[in-house]
């Protein structure tokens, strides 16, 4: 496990300077402090999954299906077994079942919603999709395991197989789904939408694509095992140790206690090591097999192959206005795709039921099974592409009727939302509207663009809007006569500044220095953390880490704590350390957890709507003859609830909207509409922005507390990515004219 | 693997080993095909991590003393991961790890870590050791920047710091900005430190390296002669200069070549001659080393130097190299061509000088026999008085072209005199716009001209239907770039060519 340093170790070799933020008492929430892991990773010592050194290590390389549906007739793999320092191949003929993947995940067991795909590995002939590992070559080194893995010959006999997705989609093939209890907004009506369209004095009626994308976090995905009988330890590349760890002794058939996940440091995920893929199986497979400790470290190829990517989308938004911009109809339909194998519906139409006031809304979504690895989760699932529709359609609804789209909004925005009259636990969309069009300018632009030299100049608005969720965190704390304090939890420094930002809420609860508290995590020996996702985990922590702080107030309190002495006071005197813990790993206690979680969830969302919400205002600058785009200036206006740690904040949101800027102009997963080959599984050819494609980002928190989140926390991670797409998409009408309603806007579909 | 380094006849030079983070360290058991980035990562040195494995991301990026001149040491930042381990024998190399430590960070790992510039961190190191080349670039000078100005310029710091030398670092968490921020709070490096101080002498002396391993052969010969000698006896052996290629060959398609020639350090292939009627670039000087010694000699290069990939790139990357390769959208043979360069061809019969318009004849390949090597690269002068590079991408920068399009055109008397036009990503090849060049040729600069060029510039070349950009887009890009050339604000070339 992975203990914070303190601060102090931030020190620069060379000529000294005043750090910017080195504030010496509390309150330390909402400060910009800096991240306790900078100078480890600064420094390349901070180690990731890849990076353990242990004796005997063994590597492996995966051999991928070269075709989207198959069985697998032959396998020759004597030259690869022949080539030296290879330790063995395994396949299918030779490889013991790993246990299946649960067929159907449940809320109650959080561990079976993280089976990446239902295919059973190297235990079936059948070939689901191109690129599916059906070999894994085991070797001394990693030079000769991926030699070797060329040298496998393996036969197929073709199956028909179903890939182009906007064939299917277009052919009527996309099947309604279900709204399920407890989950994100789906499917919904209230009124008779259609109808009202039908009347309404002003329709916009648009359809929108999107298409894939691939999280591409700068660390491909890598895992290292080692079994000891029948315990193994596993160093991997996850954004959720404890399911992680509860899937791998499922699939394994051990106990849990029998399995442990290593994991402080994870080098991005975006969503991409939300669930347990292809690599972290057969490397924990591979260890099984050899008796030796395995690496897999998956080339980026591997990664775009084997781990899924965001669902490509076909989207029909329709607005229906009165004669003042009033809306009286929000139509928004889906069509996304899955695979037999895995993959789910994701919530793209989700906030078109909360940003804005209609008596009439029909939200339908429906999706293609196709023939490809299965989609996941990425950034904003659903609300990074359904806010391009949304938005898109909107600032066209302003256009045409001759209003502001900023003063459009205003108009628009709900008491209630209007697909399930609930109440808003907290909103600030009018305000982040104003504070975000004072910012920029808004009301200075020179509204429809202007040219300067060959460049048209444009101006966009778009609404960001992430819903708010709340998973159960179990840790410990313990506060030493000394003064310091130690928080432990099974959580991973994925890039948000978890541990630091979780010091800064230790610090203010116990009323000690930031400096005085220490956090362990990374490691399943912990108390579990939840799954880094769905921008959750700052506030689910957060809410464990003030429980077990008022539960250490309390046991602090019976040692007889004389009026006006601190908690630290009282313990030196007394001379005693104490340790309290929140929520139990085991038993019922555990199970308990989880009747809770699902109970006060369900609750939750049938009392408020929960949300954070943002506004973007852009400049864009195209190129009149080439359609070339360069997005010039950004202001975000965010309400995330409470500021935790105004720099790890921002730096959230600026992310977030950067890798808008990526789904707005360069990103697409390229599918070969006739193999199912992802074309372009590369860096090279999957363009995540550039430093130089980035414009200056002024990030404005309204910092006000959400009065039903733990310590007021909305989450920061999501909400920047969501609108980006819409906010550059409406720049680029307001400067050419034309309205794209297909990402990435590439120049071929921006240019005259 | 039971790798073994074979040494015959013990040629001088050939020491074996090479200086990490300032500690001796030997080569020995290394891999012919093995990278730099993999042979750092196996001693334990993890702070160059894998990425991309082919040169896009940046997250191996490490230091290198190359010359600097005959008698100073210039810190170059370069992908380890497109770096063949042989290769560093004999260099000094500088990872995130050797300049500073946890308790001692760097200046710039310093400025990363308090500005928020590092989050998940695993493209940290990289960022740190390009950021680390610029802070100590010797003419680095701090810069008088408006504040509204700083706004607006993206790529240079008020303390000199060229944000170029970020552009090959890629990062998914901080949106860049805590990083440039980062970069441009860097101050200047004290005389004292010893990575600034080992700028004052000069870098390592080029030597020979011979590796015989199971894997295959790499060969460094010392000099010319020796290489041609070489290569008469392996006409096969794959050539390694810039080897930005070598390693997205091995790492990305599993090529393992039986012989790597290195040619990268031979003093002959490392020089800019200049006389009155031609400029001769070794074929191996990096880009980046050609953009120094030009220093803005040949405009039509200057323009595209910043727009070829990225620092990290053209660090390593050579015009031999990019003409080796052939490929029909590297973004060099389009310049060349417009130029109306040569290429000197090397063997052990001589040289042999090829214009660039013959020298390709299909999809990566070219009129270059087996036992050759492109020895330099000549342009004759005088250049022409107007010439543009307009690379039409989606990304600013570390993108491959979906249009690249030279010009190079001389006017005199209102007439154009001299048009020269070379394509990229139109076609299996580079080639040159000879309709459009008589089109313009004798006939007046002006938009009547201009636009009847631009009509038959449309149809030059058979654009590909591809990801990056439709047929119908391309030839539509073709048209109007010429209509930009002809907006374009007067250089002073042309000037020079109205008066």
């Amino acid at each position: 496990m992975t203990t914070t340093t303190p601060a102090p170790a931030i020190r620069p070799a060379a000529p000294s300077r005043p750090r910017p933020h080195a504030p010496e008492s509390g309150p330390w929430v909402g400060r910009p402090v800096d991240r306790r892991d900078g100078p480890t990773k600064t420094t390349g010592t901070a180690t990731f999954s890849a990076e353990y050194q242990l004796p005997d290590l063994a590597h492996g390389w995966l051999v991928h299906a070269p075709i989207a549906r198959a069985r697998i007739t032959a396998i020759d793999d004597a030259a690869a077994r022949a080539h030296p320092g290879v330790l063995t191949v395994l396949s299918h003929l030779n490889t013991p079942r790993l246990k299946p993947s649960p067929a159907r995940p449940s809320l109650l067991d959080m561990s079976t919603m993280v089976g990446g795909t239902r295919v059973d590995y190297l235990g079936t002939d059948e070939v689901f999709f191109d690129g599916q590992p059906v070999a894994v070559v085991v070797a001394e080194s990693l030079e000769a395991a991926q030699y070797a893995a060329s040298l496998v010959q393996v036969d197929y006999a073709p199956l028909p197989a179903t890939i182009d997705f906007a064939a299917a989609a277009a052919a009527g093939r996309a099947t309604p789904v279900k709204q399920s209890l407890g989950m994100p907004t789906l499917v919904g009506s209230v009124g008779d939408a259609d109808a009202a369209l039908g009347r309404a004095a002003h329709v916009v009626d648009l359809h929108f694509t999107t298409p894939g994308h691939n999280h591409n976090a700068l660390e491909p995905h890598a895992t290292t095992a080692v079994w000891d009988g029948d315990r193994v330890t596993v160093w991997d590349a996850t954004q959720g140790i404890d399911w992680f760890r509860k899937h791998l002794a499922l699939r394994f058939d051990v106990p849990v206690e029998s399995v442990r996940v290593i994991a402080p440091f994870v080098g991005g995920g975006f969503g991409g090591k939300g669930s347990v893929w292809a690599g972290t199986l057969l490397t924990v497979l591979a260890a099984r097999v050899t008796g030796r400790p395995v690496r897999m470290a998956l080339s980026r190829e591997a990664v775009n192959r084997v781990v899924g990517g965001r669902t490509p989308t076909r989207q029909r938004v329709a607005l229906g206005a009165d004669a003042d911009g009033r809306l009286t109809s929000v139509i928004h339909e889906a069509v996304l795709r899955n695979s037999p194998v895995g993959g789910g519906p994701e919530q793209v139409v989700g906030a078109s039921g909360d940003l804005y006031a209609s008596p009439h809304v029909r939200l339908v979504t429906s999706m293609v099974t196709l023939d490809l690895v299965p989609n996941t989760f990425m950034r904003a699932p659903g609300e990074s592409t359904g806010s391009f529709g949304l938005e898109s359609a909107v600032d066209q609804l302003a256009h045409d009727l001759g209003v502001d789209p900023l003063e459009l909004r205003l108009r628009n925005e709900p008491e209630t939302s209007a697909l399930h009259h609930r109440a808003f636990s907290h909103r600030r969309i009018r305000e982040l509207l104003h504070v975000g069009a004072e910012a920029f300018g808004w009301a200075d632009r020179t509204p429809g663009g202007r040219r300067d030299g060959s460049q048209l100049v444009g101006h966009g608005l778009a609404l960001a809007y992430h819903p708010a969720w709340e998973f159960p965190a179990n840790v410990t704390l313990l506060l030493r006569r000394d003064g310091t304090a130690l928080l432990r939890c099974g959580f991973q420094e994925m890039g948000m500044g978890t541990a630091t930002v979780q010091a800064q809420v230790v610090a203010d609860a116990l009323g000690i220095p930031f400096d005085a508290v220490h956090v362990d995590y990374g490691d399943s020996d912990l108390p579990i953390a939840p799954n880094a996702g769905g921008s959750t985990q700052s506030a689910s922590i957060a809410a464990a880490v003030l429980r077990s702080a008022a539960k250490l107030r309390r046991a602090v309190s019976q040692l007889h704590q004389r009026p006006g002495e601190s908690l630290a006071q009282t313990l030196t005197r007394v001379g005693r350390d104490v340790e309290v813990s929140v929520g139990s790993d085991v038993g019922v206690g555990a199970a308990a957890t989880s009747v809770r979680f699902i109970a006060t969830t369900l609750l939750n969302q049938r009392r408020w709507v929960r949300a954070a919400s943002g506004a973007h205002f852009c400049e864009v600058r195209v190129d009149a003859d080439t359609g070339e785009v360069r997005v010039t200036r950004w202001v975000g206006a965010f309400d995330i609830g409470t500021v935790l740690n105004a720099k790890t904040a921002a730096s959230q949101l600026r992310g977030g909207i950067v890798m808008g800027l990526g789904l707005a102009l360069t990103e697409e997963t390229v599918v070969d509409g006739r193999t199912g080959r992802i074309m372009n599984a590369g860096l090279a050819e999957y363009h995540v922005p550039t430093h130089a494609d980035v414009p200056h980002i002024d990030i404005h928190l309204l910092d006000d507390p959400d009065p039903t989140m733990p310590l007021g926390v909305l989450g920061a991670g999501e909400v920047g990515i969501t609108g980006v797409g819409a906010a550059i998409a409406n720049a680029v009408f307001d400067a050419t004219g034309r309205r794209v309603t297909d990402l990435p806007l590439t120049l071929d579909r921006v240019a005259p | 693997m039971t790798s073994q380094l074979d040494r015959p006849a013990p040629t001088e030079g050939s020491t074996g080993g090479l200086i990490v983070n300032g500690a001796p360290c030997t080569l020995l058991g290394i891999r012919a095909n093995a990278t730099a980035l993999d042979w750092l990562r196996d001693r334990g040195l993890t702070g160059a991590k894998e990425g991309c494995a082919e040169g896009e991301c940046g997250a191996c990026a490490v230091l290198v003393a190359r010359p600097d001149g005959d008698d100073r040491t210039r810190w170059t930042a370069i992908n380890a991961c497109l770096v063949p381990a042989a290769s560093l024998d004999g260099q000094e190399i500088v990872t995130a790890e050797g300049l500073g430590s946890p308790t001692a960070l760097h200046p710039t790992q310093y400025e990363m870590a308090v500005r928020g510039g590092s989050q998940c961190g695993y493209c940290t190191p990289g960022f740190v050791c390009s950021m680390a080349a610029e802070y100590y670039r010797a003419d680095r000078v701090a810069a008088e920047i408006a504040p509204d100005e700083q706004e607006r310029d993206h790529e240079h710091g008020p303390n000199g710091f060229d944000l170029h030398a970020l552009s090959g670092n890629l990062c998914r968490c901080t949106g860049y900005r805590p990083i440039r921020d980062a970069a441009y709070a860097l101050g200047h490096p004290d005389p004292a430190d010893p990575l600034a101080e080992r700028l004052t002498r000069p870098a390592p002396p080029p030597q020979r390296t011979h590796v015989a391993a199971p894997d295959g052969e790499f060969n460094r010969p010392a000099t010319l002669p020796e290489a041609l000698a070489l290569l008469a006896e392996h006409p096969d052996a794959v050539l390694v200069a810039g080897s930005t290629d070598w390693g997205v060959e091995v790492n990305i398609r599993g090529t393992r070549a039986a012989h790597a020639l290195a040619i990268d350090r031979l003093p002959e292939l490392r020089t800019v001659e200049v006389d009155d009627t031609v400029i001769e670039l070794g074929a191996a000087l990096s880009l980046s080393e050609i953009e120094r010694l030009l220093a803005g000699r040949v405009p039509l290069l200057a323009a595209l130097f910043p727009q070829f990939a990225s620092r990290l790139i053209r660090n390593g990357a050579t015009l031999g190299g990019n003409l080796g390769t052939g490929s029909p959208i590297g973004d060099a043979p389009p310049a060349l061509l417009a130029l109306e360069a040569s290429v000197v061809l090397a063997s052990v019969a001589g040289d042999r000088e090829v214009p660039l318009a013959d020298y390709f004849t299909g999809y990566r390949q070219s009129v270059r026999h087996p036992g050759e090597l492109i020895r330099a690269i000549r342009i004759p002068l005088p250049l022409a008085g107007i010439t543009a590079f307009h690379k039409i991408a989606k990304r600013r920068f570390d993108d491959i072209s979906s249009v690249a399009i030279a010009y190079a055109v001389d006017v005199t008397d209102g007439v154009v005199t001299r048009a020269r036009i070379g394509l990229g990503g139109v076609a299996a090849t580079p080639l040159r716009a000879i309709a459009t060049e008589a089109a313009l040729e004798g006939r007046p600069w002006d938009r009547a001209t201009v636009q009847e060029a631009a009509a038959v510039l449309r149809r030059e070349g058979t654009p590909l239907d591809d990801h990056r950009a439709s047929a119908a887009y391309r030839s539509a890009m073709l048209g109007t770039s010429l209509l930009k050339l002809y907006a374009q604000p007067a250089d002073p070339g042309r000037q020079e060519a109205d008066a």
